[in-house]
């Protein structure tokens, strides 16, 4: 009996002990990253809406326009990444609590229903009509899809991170929680970057920054966390450089910028723009290596010894 | 080995018709629903002959792979795909060490396939449902609703689902459900030459195992343990055990089977509460921080 016997690194000729996701790397961290920025972009308009802050509503209205780009351009990059795109309709056959993919299905239809109507007033105001009855009505339906539309944008901005760790990949089961933080935080990072850059009031924009700061404090400590966890968990060898300073590089700009106060706005902006694609590449980056390392026998044996079995 | 009282009446090689309850001929099991079914691998009585391999292409139409040479001892068929669903690992076990009595090879042949698990990570992860529970408890694939998410792929704790390039669905063993259905013994099962691959229900199948294990303690093979029967290895974090379950002589990596697989589904609700969790904070302090300046 090998109960109590530790492996001693054998394989079975080096071949792959499980199969990588059969992932577009590409599609799946797009549309990973704009769920995130579009659900946290959306909690974020209907907490300041309902917290009635003064002159905070240009933030609202913008967080509202960008919760589209998930259920617009998110949602084609998914079915695109299906190997048989004309039945995508299936992910609506069931609810599966186990299966995040399922839950995260219908959060995004839940989200981009309830996101249409929240955003439907400001399209009208935009476009024509802007006293009919119309836009009376539009209104009132807005105000009710709000709530559900947060709800549904804080799943959405989190759920990806169960999706991954949900499965058997060495690097995406070891530090679950770890990196459910890293893209709960990365979400709020990149939601107040992009609201930011689009924000006219110095104020808010600095507020955004502040928020963004944080998001980025916060994903640099999970960072940290999950690569020691993985570390621990014998399936990760040195920390992530590159994960750690695609969130560094942003976080420090940010930084600098109040120590820049002639050159603040440039600065900020150029933070803006690296934690925005800082978020994008280390969504593709967590995928990419989650897949590469459930096809290295060494580090998948290794994460399922029993020392690694969860406690009870 | 006994033939059952039933055979004679069917000793014609063409059948007009299936032969009623053929696996109780075969393997000695009526097939039913609501019973549950799977394979006991005795890897001790494996010859390597890969008459699983082709019984199951054969059966299920399942097209070849292009044929090479891997190098890796006579496995040419190197893993579990979608169109491969039995797989004879072959391990060369201290095949040149002195201190091996004669005639007795070092030479491990095992054939994998779908473990039909419970609870079954695919299963848990199909946001489709194309992935289902039999009424013989093995885990499908319906064809005709998976939409090739590929989500099921790495779910698996033991590599075993993939995606086809061909058609880009899904694919896996089924334990053969339509044989079952018509009351057959799977083709691998059938096939195999030394009762190797034994089918059956799953709880006769456990105590066999447990009496080959028990027999071959006895006759001195100590290293001899089940694999995938509840509260060994293979049936460890939250899988509670495997319907096709193995004997193995040497430790599960040389067979690529994982010591302690886990359920992957037991990581949703701690996933799901720490992002949750982590950006209720963080709306806080974006109120915190633009209530400060209002």
């Amino acid at each position: 009996m090998p109960d109590t016997a530790q492996w001693d690194g054998r394989t079975y000729y080096g071949r792959a002990q499980l199969k990588p996701a059969p992932f577009n790397n590409a599609l799946v961290g797009s549309y990973v990253f704009l769920a995130g920025l579009s659900g946290a972009a959306q909690v974020l308009a209907t907490a300041l809406d309902y917290a009635a802050i003064s002159d905070a509503e240009p933030v609202v209205r913008h967080g509202r326009l960008l919760s589209l780009l998930a259920p617009i351009i998110g949602t084609v990059c998914l079915i695109c990444d299906l190997h048989t795109p004309k039945r995508f309709y299936n992910m609506l056959r069931l609810v599966k609590t186990t299966s995040p993919m399922s839950l995260g299905s219908w959060a995004l239809v839940a989200f981009s229903g309830a996101s249409a109507i929240s955003a439907a007033p400001l399209l009208v105001r935009a476009g024509w009509r802007q006293d009919s009855a119309v836009a009376g009505w539009l209104q009132g339906l807005s105000r009710v899809a709000r709530i559900p539309a947060a709800l549904a944008g804080g799943v959405l901005a989190t759920y990806t991170a169960s999706l991954f760790s949900a499965t058997s990949a060495p690097l995406w089961a070891a530090g679950a929680k770890g990196l459910a933080v890293r893209f709960a935080a990365a979400s709020v990072a990149s939601a107040a970057s992009a609201l930011r850059l689009v924000a006219r009031s110095g104020r808010r924009r600095r507020d955004l920054d502040s928020l963004a700061v944080a998001g980025l404090a916060i994903e640099l400590g999970a960072t940290l966390a999950s690569d020691h966890a993985q570390q621990q968990a014998g399936v990760r060898q040195t920390p992530s450089s590159r994960d750690i300073a695609g969130v560094a590089v942003p976080l420090v700009l940010f930084l600098a910028s109040d120590f820049l106060p002639r050159r603040a706005q440039a600065i900020s902006q150029v933070a803006a723009a690296a934690a925005l694609t800082g978020s994008l590449l280390m969504r593709i980056g967590v995928i990419k290596d989650g897949e590469q390392s459930a096809a290295q026998p060494n580090v998948s044996l290794r994460l399922a010894q029993p020392d690694n079995l969860p406690r009870r | 080995m006994d033939l059952h009282p039933r055979t004679p009446a069917h000793s014609q090689s063409d059948l007009e018709a299936l032969i009623p309850d053929e696996a109780e001929l075969t393997a000695g099991v009526v097939v039913r629903p609501g019973r549950s079914y799977g394979f006991f691998t005795d890897t001790t009585l494996c010859i390597g002959c890969k008459a699983c391999e082709v019984a199951c292409k054969e059966w299920n139409n399942l097209p070849a792979e292009t044929p090479a040479l891997t190098g890796h001892s006579y496995d040419n068929t190197g893993a579990l795909s979608a169109s491969t669903w039995r797989h004879v690992r072959f391990v060369e076990d201290d095949v040149r060490a002195d201190s091996q009595s004669p005639f007795q090879s070092g030479w491990l042949m095992m054939s994998d396939v779908c473990k039909h698990c419970h609870n079954a990570p695919c299963l848990e992860a199909c946001p489709t449902g194309a992935l289902f529970r039999t009424e013989f408890d093995t885990v499908v694939v319906q064809q005709d609703i998976c939409n090739g998410c590929g989500y099921c792929v790495p779910a698996c704790p033991f590599g075993v689902v993939d995606i086809s390039t061909l058609d880009g669905k899904a694919h896996k063993c089924t334990l053969c459900y339509d044989r079952l259905k018509g009351g057959l013994e799977p083709a691998c099962a059938k096939s195999c030459p030394t009762d190797s691959i034994q089918f059956g229900e799953v709880s006769e199948l456990q105590q066999r195992a447990r009496e080959r294990l028990d027999h071959l303690h006895h006759i001195g093979r100590g290293s001899a343990y089940l694999y995938g029967a509840p509260g060994e290895l293979g049936a460890t974090g939250g899988l509670e055990h495997l319907n096709a379950f193995f004997l193995l002589t040497a430790e599960p990596e040389a067979y690529n089977l994982p010591r302690a697989p886990t359920r992957p589904a037991n990581r949703v609700v701690p996933s799901l509460a720490a992002g949750l969790t982590t950006l209720a904070g963080l709306m806080v302090t974006a109120l915190a921080l633009f209530a400060r300046r209002s």
